[in-house]
């Protein structure tokens, strides 16, 4: 009886159900999922023999769990997704779609980058209903509203981005068993972390694993460091100004926030490596040093992504679990702030299809399909909870909808010159050696000599 | 598989369409000015005339599209910002910019270091596999990196640096070698000046191979007589390396070494692909792909485009003659 209705299921759905069996979860069967969502989005949408090219920042484990989202998407419509991941992304997305050869969908890590195409007239704006879709849908919609909507060439704003696969950066990463065996106790207050800090030196062990490595994108995790404690030691509205250029970067305020990173970092007993190594190590390499045994680190400053890059068969909760980075007891007026960041996916070339795509990240079960796997999080209410593959998960989705503050990553935000260049590079140097206030004033330079010449909307005239 | 098939369809369009072109055009020439007939003598010296430029016709056009008009293009973007001119602003910016200054004293040191050694490593390899008997071998895996490319070559060195925190297993070939002395594995690449050099060796390495088969082919070429009667005359066979044989092919020398200058001088990828440009290792190439491609700002790259142009530009015209004189 089941097979007949599965079978009658495989002809409403048409030639993409060949791929049905392979689905990651049988569409169906298990009740986590919000399968009514994607039967009306099959039945809606029939794009058989079509294709639709998206290109974005995912490699490895994260191109490998896109693939089974979007096999759902190509079950229900028919169409073919041909997905290309780069850890060149940011650069390559600038030439393909400068050149006139852009992918239909682009998945942009950086909303800065994708205000400066649109800016340009190389995305096109989506359905007038996005802006009212994500202020329902989305916890705190009105800051992804904001976060997503740029101005075009005309001058008028549209909404161009749907965020989708957020991460949460507020998190400290550890082994509850070897701080079980230690004797360490999570700290709630940002005196009590750095305490315990100086307590495992003191016991001869290394509290922190820090790599700061990431090839072409060599220093972006120091920014993580710095913006997290910018939003501990100074109010949003300082943290704002900082991220628009209304204060310069070498304000005596920013510098605390990097003088704070310094503390961690540029103490060699404190880091995995030493402070000259934490500029090497990659980020991606730098999480075995907590599953080490005896552990390298007991502690790792990093989003959420950073589960994709755990050892195989590592289980959350026993092996690795996280906690909020602690705000300061001495700063009661801040709060709990969250800081995050996230992708989003853009129209480059207006098809069918492409527009199909983002109706089908609108469905619950586009997001639940990732969150039961691993590096997921989603602001979508409607999404199941239970869907999440771990409890871990779960919590780190249930701090995204539940901060007292929250602020998008502040070097996403800056332009490409500052946030994704000068920045790291001060980062660098300054874990090398420098002060903070001369890597601060460095990075000030560069800044002021954008907006000298008028840097900030700098692409014009490319393609003259 | 789609891309396979579309490549190969390329290839045979562009051959086709190659001969085609210079099959169809020639034979026109030959209708419109046919070499027989009462005005044979007076059609054959205009066919004459025209057809080398009808030969050349389709260099001309795609040299001018890819290399002279992207010239002028770069030199306009250089001096305007969002279509504007802007006059020498984006220099002025340059000349005061640390990253400019510190990018330059690098590609100077690069221009110093890699083409002196490889020249220098090219020139005793190519005469001492010339008088072993296993020299051929020698040669192959000398000449052997040349057929890796810069990213590929990256890589692998990327590993012989690779860094490992201390108490692990060191899978860097360098820290594995420092450790088993009892030294302390070090992050080789972000030290800097060190490390600047680190990434030339690669460099070296790459090119030590192009230096000496050219140099052994020049070294081959020298009459045996001058050799013969330094010998006789009494000379050690270091003086006769050194006063005489490679007094001889300074020609060769030198067009060997202007080659892997230009190259380095526009080196990109090994910076690229391992530090990108981090702890004091930029070079203007990469700075060039960082302001253009990173931050968007095409003005300034192709100012930085322009200073490296300006920079291979004597050495590539003296390079030139050179060649050309070598030929004579």
């Amino acid at each position: 009886m089941r097979n007949l209705t599965l079978l009658c299921a495989a002809m409403i759905l048409g030639s993409g159900t060949a791929n049905a069996q392979d689905l990651l979860f049988p569409p169906g069967e298990d009740d986590r999922f919000s399968w009514q969502s994607y039967e009306e989005f099959a039945a809606n949408n029939d794009l058989t023999g079509q294709s639709v090219a998206i290109a974005g920042p995912w490699t490895a484990e994260d191109e490998v769990t896109f693939r089974r989202v979007f096999e759902y998407f190509e079950a229900a419509t028919g169409a073919t997704v041909v997905f290309a991941g780069s850890d060149s992304f940011e650069q390559q997305i600038v030439i393909d779609t400068s050149s006139g050869s852009p992918p239909d969908i682009a998945v942009f890590p950086q909303p800065g980058l994708a205000r400066q195409l649109a800016g340009q007239g190389l995305l096109t704006p989506l359905p007038e209903d996005t802006a009212d879709w994500l202020r329902e849908n989305y916890a705190a919609g009105e800051s992804w509203v904001d976060l997503v909507t740029f101005e075009g060439p005309g001058g008028q704003s549209h909404v161009y981005g749907f965020p989708y696969k957020i991460d949460v950066k507020s998190l400290v990463f550890y082994s509850p068993e070897n701080f079980a065996a230690m004797g360490y106790e999570i700290p709630h207050t940002m005196e009590e972390l750095k305490a315990l800090t100086q307590r495992i030196a003191d016991d001869g062990g290394v509290a922190w694993c820090i790599g700061l490595g990431a090839g072409s994108a060599t220093g972006w995790p120091a920014t993580d460091w710095v913006e997290d404690l910018m939003l501990r030691v100074n109010a949003p509205e300082v943290y704002d100004q900082w991220v628009a250029h209304e204060i310069p970067f070498n304000d005596p305020r920013v510098v605390a926030a990097i003088e704070e990173f310094g503390w961690f970092v540029k103490t060699d007993a404190y880091v995995d490596g030493g402070a000259g190594g934490a500029g090497w190590i990659d980020h991606r390499d730098s999480p075995t040093g907590l599953f080490s045994i005896p552990p390298r680190c007991f502690m790792m400053h990093q989003a959420s992504f950073i589960g994709s890059f755990f050892p195989p068969q590592t289980e959350f909760g026993r092996d690795v679990d996280f906690f909020y980075m602690p705000p300061y007891e001495s700063h009661p007026e801040l709060g709990r702030p969250v800081l995050g960041a996230g992708t989003t996916f853009a129209i480059t070339r207006d098809t069918p299809v492409a527009q199909a795509f983002l109706q089908f990240l609108r469905t619950p079960l586009a997001h639940e399909i990732w969150m039961a796997q691993t590096g997921f999080l989603t602001p979508l209410t409607s999404a199941n909870l239970d869907a999440y593959g771990d409890p871990t998960l779960r919590g780190m989705g249930e701090i995204l909808v539940n901060a007292d503050t929250f602020r998008f990553d502040a070097s996403d935000l800056m332009p490409g010159a500052i946030g994704a260049a000068a920045f790291w590079t001060g980062m660098i140097d300054f874990v090398a050696g420098d002060t903070a206030e001369e890597a601060a004033t460095m990075i000030e330079q560069t800044w002021t000599s954008l907006a000298r010449t008028g840097g900030t909307e700098p692409v014009e005239g490319a393609e003259e | 598989m789609n891309q396979i098939l579309l490549a190969a369809i390329t290839i045979v369009i562009g051959v086709v369409g190659c001969l085609a072109y210079f099959w169809l055009s020639n034979m026109l020439l030959d209708r419109m000015f046919p070499p027989r007939g009462s005005n044979a003598a007076h059609n054959l010296r205009v066919s004459g005339r025209i057809r080398p430029w009808l030969f050349l016709a389709p260099a001309i056009f795609f040299l001018g599209v890819y290399l002279v008009y992207p010239v002028f293009g770069s030199l306009w973007l250089a001096v305007s910002r969002g279509g504007d001119f802007i006059g020498m602003d984006n220099f002025i910016w340059m000349v005061n910019d640390p990253k400019f200054r510190e990018s330059l004293l690098n590609n100077l040191l690069w221009l110093i270091f890699v083409p002196t050694m490889a020249t220098l490593i090219g020139l005793i390899a190519a005469q001492l596999t010339d008088s072993i008997k296993w020299g051929a071998i020698a040669k192959s895996l000398i000449f052997m990196p040349m057929a890796i490319s810069f990213v590929g070559a990256a890589v692998i060195w990327k590993f012989i640096y690779e860094f490992r925190a201390e108490g692990l297993a060191q899978i860097g070939l360098l820290n594995a070698f420092v450790t088993s002395l009892g030294f302390e594995p070090r992050a080789w690449l972000t030290l800097p000046v060190w490390n600047t050099f680190f990434l030339m060796i690669i460099m070296v390495w790459m090119q030590a191979g192009f230096a000496m088969v050219l140099l052994s082919a020049a070294l081959r070429g020298i009459p045996d007589e001058t050799i013969e009667a330094a010998i006789l005359d009494g000379a050690s066979p270091w003086q006769v390396f050194w006063r005489v044989q490679v007094p001889q092919i300074w020609g060769t020398i030198a067009v060997v070494w202007t080659t892997i200058t230009i190259m380095v001088l526009k080196i990109f990828d090994i910076v690229f692909a391992i530090t990108n440009g981090q702890w004091g290792t930029q070079v203007l190439a990469n700075m060039m792909y960082d302001w253009s491609f990173r931050a968007g700002d095409f003005n300034r790259g192709a100012a930085i485009a322009i200073v490296i142009m300006i920079a291979v530009l004597p050495i590539m015209i003296w390079n030139i003659r050179n060649a050309s004189r070598e030929r004579d």
